[in-house]
């Protein structure tokens, strides 16, 4: 272990399909950021503290409450702060001491609404562009091209202090992306769009990440937009690192299971599903919250109206079907017992609850301390 | 899905480098700058005082071509309006001094026409530099430099720079070279067309060889001018966020200074005169008064006069002594505007030495040294000194509030 602590990967999961790095023989995969121990205090108020993660190719979440250290962070990455103890390498470079070099690879869509008032849509895209080192009548060209792929439209005519927020949050992006860097980072990169843009957004990401290979590093208070989309994610909290992983390990259980809400006998189906070889248990609230068993509260709530008492009509089950004999079997007992089924989907665990825990959990840090 | 929409496509060009970034800033600034219709309205009203003393260039060689030189200068000794607006009158006596100059005497009319050529121009260049673009480069600078960075700072735009490859250094040289050329659209292109002018209404286009150095000097004297008036304003543009009160500070500072200078100068002349007056007077209670154009110039070293019958007539004297005629010769010019005049095209060859409490007399004194009449350290240093700390404080202000928000 590393005096600053153990590196973390994120974890991200590279056998989707289209991903660049699931090719067979290729080479493995440079880190595209990489911090070690990183301490930033501002006077006596530790923001950063001990910080050590890795950021791989794909996207990754960067996820926790106000305060915890996610634009410090960002900031880091960018060469902006110095820091108090420890590295951050972006794509190997340190960006303290080349910040130019890293900024070249890297765009990034702030929070805050910053634009340059004066300047229309297109000419603001233009002018990061040419800031970017994109040379003059090419700078136009391209800052078309990826305004309209953002779907800009004819606003992008506009000065951009008269726009909507949606609008420029658009302009932001696209002003992010324009010189195509390897690396994009995103804070709230949703906010201000109505749900069509959102979903949009979204898509766009995708696109970057699966298609292009980018690396996508998304500050967010938007869990679900985190689970829709992110590969992997990194909670942040009072400048720790909480937890960190592949959003696909955090929210499904180690064996696939599927998760079917009935309403019926449920004790009878489990009983004949296991008489089948079927691996089935009721669910029950410890399958869902691990680390805080108990809470039926937050139970009903992810699963919707299910009742937990033993003899209820309405249960959910989780059951692995691993062969298409075991479908079969399961369709045909729900059938023989006269079964309403509400749902069969993949077991998981909404993301806003194992974020939700990974704030009461200790950091990373003192779980690895631990003898 | 829009008509053109292709998608997103990786680019592959080649990169320009970071210095571009600073004349991509300078341009945008520039731009958007000149949306402003104060600012081109300035700008336009910048550039006529050019005509009136491209008038006195043309009138000054005439006279040379015209072998009319000794009467000018006996004209202008005499206080008789040469160029209509008097300002060519003060500087040709100034330059060509006394009638039987010894030092002229083994001169021929040529050699004697170039050397008051060089003199003449030179202030004429002074004066046109020091006394109507001074003052429009202080309202110029004024409506612009005190939203440069302080709209960065509101709007948070300093995160397009810095999440960019740009560092301070072309930020800050970005947005200096936004004033910057500002400012010489005001003094140096203007001068520079001045001397060109100046040539071309010359009897030969030899006279470019023989000033050669006036283009030079125009250059240095408009970086003298630009560089700690530019720095100053970016550095009250870059501690507030809001760019009133950056402007604000930035003509506070100009009235202020200016106000300071007087006062104190006035305090000295004052008891100059005073002193003078009870050496020479002792009891004149009651009888002082700064009349309208009998203001006299701010001084040190007074040469001896004649008693006088009271402290008004003791003034007046005091001018008169300083323009180099004799008390009470009965010629007496509008003095307010005489003194003016000879301060400055470097006539009045006193020392001021409150010059270096305010910007636009230590700028004066700083360009009558870069065009050659001013060569007293003793005059030039304290307003260097004084200058130059004011631009490497607000160089200082400037690189480590820049980027302040990034840093918090």
């Amino acid at each position: 272990m590393s005096p600053s602590g153990p590196v973390v990967e994120s974890g991200v999961d590279f056998s989707g399909p289209g991903h660049p790095a699931r090719m067979i023989g290729s080479p493995p995969v440079e880190a595209a950021v990489q911090a070690t121990g990183v301490v930033k205090r501002y006077g006596q108020r530790t923001v950063l503290d001990r910080v050590s993660l890795t950021v791989k190719p794909g996207i990754t979440g960067l996820v926790g409450p106000n305060g915890a250290g996610k634009s410090t962070l960002v900031k880091a990455i960018l060469g902006l702060v110095r820091l108090a103890e420890g590295s951050v390498r972006v794509f190997g470079i340190d960006p303290h001491r080349e910040p130019r070099a890293v900024r070249r690879f890297v765009g990034v869509v702030p929070e805050d609404e910053c634009a340059v008032p004066g300047l229309s849509g297109v000419e603001m895209v233009r002018y990061a562009a040419r800031l970017s080192g994109i040379p003059g009548i090419e700078s136009l060209r391209r800052a078309h091209e990826v305004l309209d792929w953002c779907n800009a439209g004819q606003e992008r005519y506009r000065p951009v202090e008269t726009l909507s927020v949606g609008m420029r949050q658009k302009i932001s992006f696209a002003a992010a992306i324009v010189h195509d860097p390897r690396l994009v980072i995103l804070d709230e990169p949703t906010n201000g769009l109505d749900p069509i843009e959102r979903r949009a957004m979204l898509g766009r990401l995708t696109t970057l990440a699966r298609e292009h290979g980018k690396t996508i590093l998304i500050s967010t208070h938007v869990l679900p937009d985190v689970q829709a989309i992110c590969d992997s994610v990194i909670v942040l909290a009072a400048g720790r690192v909480r937890l960190t992983g592949s959003i696909h390990a955090l929210t499904h259980p180690p064996t696939p299971e599927e998760r079917l809400e009935v309403a019926g006998p449920v004790d009878e189906l489990v009983r004949r599903l296991v008489a089948r070889g079927i691996p089935a248990r009721r669910a029950h609230a410890a399958d869902f919250f691990p680390t805080a068993a108990g809470s039926a509260a937050r139970f009903s709530a992810a699963v919707g109206t299910m009742a937990l008492e033993d003899g209820a009509q309405e249960g959910v089950v989780l059951l692995q079907l691993s062969t298409p004999d075991a479908l079969a079997g399961m369709w045909a007992e729900i059938s023989d017992l006269g079964i309403r089924v509400r749902s069969l989907t993949a077991a998981c665990r909404p993301f806003e609850e194992v974020f939700l825990e990974a704030l009461q959990a200790p950091p990373l840090e003192s779980l690895h301390a631990a003898p | 899905m829009p008509l053109h929409d292709v998608g997103y496509r990786p680019w592959q060009g080649r990169r320009s480098g970071s210095l571009a970034a600073i004349f991509v800033i300078a341009t945008t600034g520039l731009t958007l700058a000149w949306t402003s219709r104060w600012l081109r309205r300035a700008v336009f009203f910048a550039w006529s005082p050019a005509l009136v003393f491209a008038g006195s260039f043309f009138v000054f060689e005439q006279a040379i071509d015209e072998g009319r030189l000794d009467s000018i200068r006996e004209s202008a000794r005499l206080g008789r309006n040469v160029d209509g607006v008097g300002i060519l009158g003060r500087v040709i006596a100034g330059a060509l001094g006394p009638v039987d100059d010894p030092a002229d005497r083994h001169l021929g009319p040529e050699e004697r026409a170039n050397k008051a050529r060089r003199m003449v121009w030179a202030r004429l260049m002074l004066a046109f530099m020091r006394s109507p673009q001074a003052i429009l480069l202080a309202i110029v600078v004024g409506l612009v430099a005190p939203t440069l960075v302080s709209r960065d700072l509101r709007v948070k735009a300093w995160l397009i720079y810095f999440t960019r490859p740009v560092g301070k250094f072309e930020y800050l040289a970005g947005k200096l070279l936004i004033l910057g050329l500002l400012v010489a659209s005001i003094t140096m292109l203007p001068a520079l067309s001045l001397w060109v002018a100046g040539v071309a209404v010359s009897p030969s286009l030899w006279v470019a060889v023989t000033t050669w150095d006036l283009p030079l000097r125009i250059i240095v004297a408009s970086l003298a001018l630009a560089i700690p008036t530019v720095l100053m304003a970016l550095a009250y543009s870059s501690v507030t966020a809001e760019s009133r009160i950056a402007s604000f500070a930035w003509f506070a500072t100009w009235a202020a200074c200016w106000i300071a200078h007087t006062s104190l100068s006035t305090a000295d002349m004052v008891r100059q005169v005073s002193d003078d007056s009870v050496a020479s007077q002792p009891s004149v209670p009651g009888q002082f008064s700064v009349e309208e154009g009998a203001v006299p110039p701010r001084r040190a070293n007074v040469p001896p006069r004649a008693p006088a019958e009271d402290l008004g007539e003791t003034i007046v004297n005091f001018i008169e002594g300083l323009e180099g005629r004799g008390p009470g010769d009965g010629r007496r010019p509008n003095a307010r505007s005489v003194r003016w005049f000879s301060r400055v095209t470097g006539v009045d060859a006193t020392i001021d030495r409150w010059a270096w409490l305010s910007p636009y007399h230590a700028l004066g004194v700083i360009q009558a040294w870069v065009f050659g009449i001013e060569h007293r350290w003793e005059a030039i240093l304290p307003p260097l000194l004084s200058l130059g700390s004011v631009s490497v404080v607000s160089a200082v202000v400037l690189w480590w509030r820049v980027d302040a928000p990034a840093r918090a």
